[in-house]
């Protein structure tokens, strides 16, 4: 769920007919024009999610255009409250009274169809939340919404109830049009002439459910873009180039309990994720160094890179990894990330690998078979044995003291042939295999992706084929051939 | 075809539109569902139709492929999320009563929408945001089993009904107990094999998926599995969020599910409000967090397991293995 601030949130409401409070947006960085609005004026540091901004000095009446110039500036600039987006400045108008309304969802039971929920108050503004006896529950349907006549007997004793009525009904259209998880508006103000305007107001959304259209609408500001670390935007920028599947990352920003092993964890799916936090919610001598997921569709070649990012968490002392059950992901190509990314790292991490699903076996056999070869200790499970008892073997794995070596030599010059789609460059080598009969790589490919040229002697991509980047000719080049495909995946550049 | 389907929604000759099958994920998919035997008989995407797709034919839409093979009856989608809400109104406007929705990240007011909508139609669906379901009596939809072979080898007929809110751990509680002389922790502290060369096996698995507003929920599939005749035992994963399983545990308390159940509960450590492992795992008020669940569960006697290998210790034991 993601906050949209006050400025932008008008912007919604306001495309569905919605009347607001007269006001002008001014944004962080850019100039203060030279005709500034007449005072009197509120002016609100537009901070996404914040709350309770009168007490904290974010809002503010300025009834003189000296007051006026001098809290833009302050508000502006970074404060205590960090960096606000920007400023709205807002009429200050006459009201008579103050309304409360907001929309949300009713996530339904067995017995109760979900629905969208509307809460609405004749006694708004501060401290509405204490007055909850006043708020009116209406509910309505997401697919067939209340036009303005079911929602006038709704309002039964509310003064003015068609015009109140006519104002829920876009409020609510504006609601179910962008897919808000909530829109509250507080408060609205009652004009003298019974009308109706919202006078300070919020939603929060599903990154999930903005349209292609408004995504610049709902688009992150750059402060909270800002707050991510290198490798969290590194593993984006693998996204961005490589879309399918999940590949994600997030760094603990808690600081590490002192003597609490730290773990840097890949596991795969929702399931995953619980089946770690069951485990080690409760322990304090475990501290996870990250969040991550990589789950759904996702090559190898993204995988490795998802791990690449994972071992370069410099303070880890032990590497978690468990498998993604039994849909998406082949094992055996997931262990082919792991061996190249534990190989082409400079601090390998001594690792705790349990594969679970599809070619699970062939998984486990790779890695015991290359483990000798690296620097660093590998332990492999077998499906069945889960997190809560693989943590056991921890301050085992722990003790191995994490060293830097220096990591295989990557493939340079110019590639052999590349692939765009998932991005990867192969080289072949023809110097390393010298027999008639194709290499092993080329039988190895599952979805017959590579060719021998007798004539030439070299490996090509057959034409019209499609590699999914599942790293078992390189894998398989290495263990079976002479080494003669390689594979180089490289890493996006991050400041 | 006696499988799980004739309990959920009537459905006993499962007749499958593939809605996406043009797709990469729709083709390689399809071919799965056929290796293990369903019986496909078109596919559908807008814009495609007239053309012939792994000997299918393809149609711009579901109306238009159930008015050429009236016998449709399922509908299992491979769509991108924000196309789910359409294609699936598509497919109830066609008469289709069952769809499988695999897509993750479809928008909670769309799932609202449609509740409502297959309410109004009769209509029900899996997902969305899941792995699918299988039914060792002969048919698997979605991508559960990530291969056919693999599916095969792994989930063998026998007499324990899966549902799980987890795409990982309804395949894993599936397929372990498929597998002769299993080895976990028993309820005596030792580790050791759960049971001999005669494995439980299961029934039917069905992933109610990962979303906090899903189509078949854990009491829809409970209910299922209550009238299944091959189901001696019912295994669940349930977490935070949503009230799916104080809806179980109070059909379970009225009578309604009389056969034993075996929770593996995840959510211990989850903190109210906080984006959790499945968008649907979210705590939004007490009932839904893991204190109450568990209570509400154990309360109506259905047995809650802390870990997910303890889980076939209970198998074993209900069955007397």
């Amino acid at each position: 769920m993601s906050a949209l601030p006050e400025y932008k949130t008008r912007v919604l409401l306001e495309n569905e007919g919605v009347p607001l409070v007269p006001g002008a947006f001014f944004e962080a960085g850019a100039p203060l024009p030279d005709a500034l609005p007449e005072p009197p004026i509120y002016i609100k540091a537009q901070i996404p999610g914040a709350t309770s901004r009168a007490a904290h000095g974010l809002v503010r009446r300025c009834d003189t255009t000296e007051q006026l110039e001098t809290g833009l500036k302050q508000l502006l600039a970074p404060g205590d409250w960090g960096q606000a987006e920007g400023v709205l400045a807002a009429d200050a108008v006459k009201m008579t009274g103050e309304y409360y309304a907001a929309c949300m969802l009713d996530f339904g039971t067995a017995d109760k169809l979900p629905r969208g929920v509307m809460l609405f108050s004749t006694e708004g503004g501060s401290g509405v939340e204490q007055r909850t006896d006043s708020l009116r529950k209406i509910s309505f349907s997401l697919l067939k919404p209340p036009n303005t006549d079911e929602l006038t007997a709704k309002l039964d004793g509310v003064p003015d109830a068609v015009p109140a009525a006519k104002f829920l009904e876009s409020f609510i259209k504006t609601f179910i049009r962008y897919k808000l998880i909530v829109l509250e508006a507080n408060p609205i103000g009652v004009l003298e002439d019974g009308s109706l305007l919202v006078v300070d107001c919020r939603a929060e959304f599903e990154n999930s459910a903005v349209g292609k259209k408004d995504r610049d609408l709902f688009a992150a500001p750059a402060t909270a873009r800002e707050d991510k670390t290198r490798l969290e935007r590194l593993v984006e920028k693998v996204n961005e180039a490589d879309p399918a599947g999940t590949g994600f990352i997030r760094e603990n920003r808690e600081p590490a309990p002192e003597g609490a092993w730290r773990v840097a964890t890949n596991l795969c799916g929702g399931g995953g994720k619980m089946l770690w936090e069951m485990t080690t919610g409760a322990r304090e001598d475990i501290y996870t160094m990250n969040e991550s997921d990589t789950s759904g569709g996702l090559s190898a070649f993204k995988s490795y890179r998802v791990l690449r990012a994972i071992l370069e968490m410099k303070d880890s002392q032990v590497l978690l990894l468990t498998g993604s059950g039994m849909g998406f992901q082949n094992q055996y190509h997931l262990a082919a990330a792991m061996w190249k990314a534990l190989r082409e790292s400079a601090a390998p991490l001594p690792a705790l690998l349990r594969f679970g699903g599809t070619d699970e076996d062939k998984a486990r056999d790779l890695i015991e078979k290359i483990a000798p070869t690296l620097s660093t200790p590998i332990k492999t499970y077998m499906p069945h044995i889960f997190p809560n008892a693989m943590v056991d073997d921890i301050p085992e794995m722990a003790a191995a003291q994490r060293i830097q070596t220096t990591p295989e030599l990557l493939p340079d010059g110019e590639p052999s042939f590349s692939v765009d789609v998932p991005p990867g460059d192969f080289f072949y080598y023809p110097e390393k295999w010298d027999k008639e009969e194709a290499p092993p790589c080329v039988a190895a490919c599952p979805n017959n992706f590579l060719a021998w040229n007798a004539e030439k002697r070299v490996v090509e991509p057959v034409e019209g084929a499609r590699c999914i980047g599942c790293l078992i000719c390189e894998t398989v080049s290495l263990l079976e051939g002479a080494g003669e495909l390689r594979i180089k995946l490289d890493m996006p550049e991050v400041e | 075809m006696n499988g799980i389907l004739k309990h959920l929604i009537g459905i006993e000759n499962p007749k499958v539109l593939v809605v996406g099958m043009t797709g990469k994920q729709g083709q390689g998919r399809t071919k799965m569902m056929m290796k293990m035997g369903v019986e496909i008989l078109a596919g559908c995407t807008p814009g495609k139709g007239g053309q012939t797709v792994l000997d299918k034919p393809v149609f711009n839409n579901a109306k238009e492929a159930v008015a050429a093979h009236p016998q449709i009856n399922c509908a299992v989608m491979y769509v991108p999320a924000p196309a789910v809400k359409a294609a699936a109104m598509d497919a109830m406007d066609a008469g289709i009563k069952f769809s499988v929705l695999t897509a993750d990240g479809v928008p909670t007011h769309d799932e609202v929408v449609l509740k409502e909508y297959s309410k109004e139609r009769g209509a029900t669906y899996l997902g969305p945001n899941t792995v699918g379901m299988l039914d060792t009596a002969g048919y698997l939809f979605g991508l559960i089993g990530g291969s056919a072979t693999w599916a095969k080898q792994n989930y063998l007929p026998g007499c324990v009904g899966v549902i799980s809110r987890s795409g990982g751990l309804s395949q894993l509680l599936g397929a372990f107990h498929c597998r002769p002389n299993l080895p976990g922790p028993r309820e005596d502290g030792t580790f050791g094999p759960l049971w001999g060369e005669k494995y439980p096996g299961v029934t039917a698995v069905m992933c109610t998926g990962g979303d906090p507003m899903p189509g078949v929920t854990m009491l829809d599939a409970a209910r299922a599995f209550q009238k299944d005749e091959r189901t001696k035992v019912i295994v669940a994963y349930g977490e935070t969020g949503s009230s799916q399983e104080n809806d179980l545990a109070d059909a379970v308390k009225s009578g309604e599910i009389t056969k034993p159940i075996i929770v593996f509960l995840g959510g211990m450590y989850t903190k109210a409000g906080v984006a959790q492992s499945h968008a649907g795992a979210m705590i939004r008020n007490e009932y839904e967090t893991y204190a109450f669940k568990r209570k509400a569960m154990e309360d109506a006697g259905i047995t809650v397991v802390e870990r997910p290998d303890a889980v076939f210790a209970q198998t074993a034991k209900v069955l007397g293995l």
